[in-house]
């Protein structure tokens, strides 16, 4: 990210949302955006998940910058490069939880329910699901629920995972289950989360933690990495082939 | 669009408050038409086929400016011939005063018009003769058949009494004949002669010294289909005479055509009730996307393009239509059905002639769900103007 900027109103109810913002995200990277309410850090990760335009700046993923995408290029491209987990609700409650899972594909256009279907299934296998699979998705737990929203998220191999409060609505278990399954994840498949928190102590050790304090990236601090190299460009699976899963 | 389809199912079903009142929307507007078409096109085909039955028949022969003088013969001989002819019978008609008196006293007078039939062509070619509820039908020169109209103007005269008519013949002159009350016809909505009398063709001929004379000819058809076929064979074939040669539709135009105005206008309310319907689908599909804000937040986000929220919604649309369509078309052939095996009638008024018109049901049906598909368009394309990050904050 870039010099991005998001001005809310004119004049006098000008609300400067987010200020200069500028930082990297490298492949694999389990990054933090932490800050007090209102901060604007949510605003950050709609920013990032191309969710929200931004008045100035630009967002570069894996090479594109994507400031000038038309609007069907940026839902095909947080289709194919961007997972999400939002805070409450993240799953269609009129669907099952394997058709959740296998929504983002089905999205993208790509043919093939039999294997769809079985990439879904083994993503529920590995976040412990299975069973869960043909349930209705207001018929499982918060924890599962967010457990099956991560299933989701990686089902068409993103660049980047994002995350917003995952652990906000879950009691203390499940949050820590939740928190395990993403940094495991993240490890294992080398698989880039940013991950929008209040409560950065519950996540442990992260590779860095960017502070957004008034709409300003006012700290960044690197903590141990969870994943060995940076920026290396291997093994995200983004199928891109680009500029190593950067995020600037 | 597999699974959109699945979306669009799985969304509009959960929400089944709003897809029953959709549907009943789309039901109650078919059914309207149907039960408009029932009725009022029944009762159109109704009178049409009472005047073909009790006074056209499928073809009627008439003179242009006054009586046909050609022989009943000749011209039933002439239709005779023809394979698709079932029957043919002369009629004539005249005005006339009739009086009944009993005890030698006279209990009421009245004027009235009088038909004269040939009785036993006349079942042939006509069903009227089933109309006369008490006695029997004209069987002799003397005898006379009253319509109960007239028969209650006589002051409630039946059957065996006897009446004097009189007729003023071509020449001024008064010729009062006495008749012995055969029959009373009565008729279902007053189509038959419940407002006239009836006698044999030949005593009329001869009151009204119209011998060999007659006013029309009803012509049965055993193929209704062949009606305009025969009809133009017979122009053709008296090409020096003035016959007027019409179908039953051309000879009761005059009397149908107010009627066929007034159907036209209950089809277009029907067709106004339609388009409410379409004015209800599009608040129900509009709470639908109000109260699937999360849902569409969590579709973009995922990556749905506007085009795929359109086509989810668009298809609740054509899942409404054809629910709505299938039920009301359901709906509406249930009633046609009651109203046929039932004969409906109302006040005991003729029986509506009831039928299954395809193309109509078609139609209505194709044109309810076309509706439904139009009226989804407007909350369709709401549901694409959210932007994600508006609708995401509902999640």
């Amino acid at each position: 990210m870039r010099n991005l900027s998001k001005v809310y109103g004119h004049g006098e109810s000008r609300v400067v949302a987010l200020d200069d913002a500028s930082f990297e995200v490298h492949r694999g990277e389990f990054v933090l955006i932490v800050g007090s309410s209102g901060s604007g850090k949510t605003t950050l990760l709609h920013m990032i998940g191309l969710l929200n335009t931004p008045t100035g700046g630009s967002v570069v993923i894996d090479g594109t910058d994507t400031t000038w995408l038309s609007n069907n290029k940026t839902a095909s491209f947080r289709n194919r490069r961007l997972g999400f987990i939002a805070q409450f609700s993240n799953l269609l409650t009129d669907l099952t939880v394997l058709e959740n899972v296998m929504l983002p594909r089905q999205i993208a256009g790509r043919r093939g329910d039999g294997r769809i279907k079985d990439d879904a299934m083994a993503l529920l296998r590995a976040v412990g699901l299975e069973a869960q699979a043909d349930s209705r998705s207001n018929q499982i737990s918060g924890g599962q629920a967010q457990r099956a929203a991560i299933a989701r998220g990686l089902i068409n191999n993103p660049s980047i995972v994002l995350a917003d409060e995952p652990t906000g609505n879950l009691d203390s278990v499940s949050s820590y289950n939740v928190i395990e399954l993403m940094k495991s994840t993240a490890k294992r498949l080398e698989q880039t989360f940013v991950v929008v928190t209040h409560d950065p102590g519950q996540f442990g050790d992260v590779d860095r933690v960017i502070t957004v304090h008034d709409g300003r990236v006012s700290e960044r601090r690197k903590l141990e990495p969870v994943v060995g190299s940076i920026g290396s460009g291997s093994g995200s699976g983004s199928g891109s082939g680009s500029s190593g899963g950067v995020v600037r | 669009m597999a699974y959109r389809m699945r979306l669009a199912k799985r969304m509009l079903f959960s929400k089944k408050g709003s897809l029953v009142g959709a549907v009943l929307a789309v039901t109650v507007g078919i059914l309207v038409i149907h039960v408009n078409f029932v009725i009022f096109q029944g009762l159109y085909d109704a009178m049409v086929r009472d005047a073909k039955d009790y006074s056209i028949g499928d073809v009627q022969i008439t003179d242009e400016s006054s009586l046909i003088t050609k022989s009943d013969l000749a011209i039933i001989g002439w239709f005779e011939r023809i394979p698709s002819v079932e029957a043919v019978a002369p009629r004539l008609s005249g005005t006339g005063e009739i009086n009944v008196t009993k005890n030698g006293e006279l209990i009421e007078e009245t004027r009235v018009p009088v038909v004269g039939v040939d009785p036993m062509r006349d079942m042939r070619a006509s069903t009227v003769h089933k109309t006369v509820n008490e006695g029997s039908y004209v069987f002799a020169r003397n005898s006379i058949v009253l319509g109960s109209n007239v028969a209650s103007d006589l002051g409630g005269a039946v059957v065996g009494d006897s009446v004097k008519l009189m007729v003023v013949d071509r020449w001024g002159e008064e010729n009062i004949r006495r008749f012995i009350v055969s029959g009373i016809a009565d008729s279902p909505g007053g189509q038959g002669f419940d407002y006239s009398v009836v006698v044999h063709i030949d005593t009329l001929r001869d009151m009204m010294a119209r011998e060999g004379e007659t006013s029309s000819f009803l012509v049965r058809m055993a193929d209704s289909s062949q009606s305009a076929q025969v009809r133009d064979l017979f122009l053709r074939s008296f090409p020096s005479e003035d016959f007027v040669a019409e179908t039953v539709e051309e000879a009761a135009e005059s009397r149908l055509e107010g009627f066929r105005s007034g159907i036209a206008m209950i089809n277009m309310i029907g067709y106004f009730g339609m388009m409410s319907s379409a004015f209800a689908i599009v608040t129900i599909q509009m709470m639908l996307v109000n109260g699937k804000t999360r849902e569409i937040g969590i579709l973009r986000a995922l990556g749905a393009r506007r085009r795929d929220v359109l086509i989810v919604f668009i298809l609740q649309g054509m899942l409404i239509g054809a629910i709505g369509a299938g039920v009301g078309t359901a709906a509406g052939l249930g009633y046609t059905f009651y109203a046929k095996e039932t004969k409906m009638s109302f006040n005991n008024s003729l029986a509506l002639e009831v039928s299954y018109d395809w193309v109509k049901i078609i139609q209505t049906a194709l044109t309810s769900f076309a509706l439904a598909i139009i009226a989804s368009l407007y909350p369709s394309y709401r549901a694409t103007r959210l932007t994600p990050v508006e609708a995401i904050r509902a999640v």
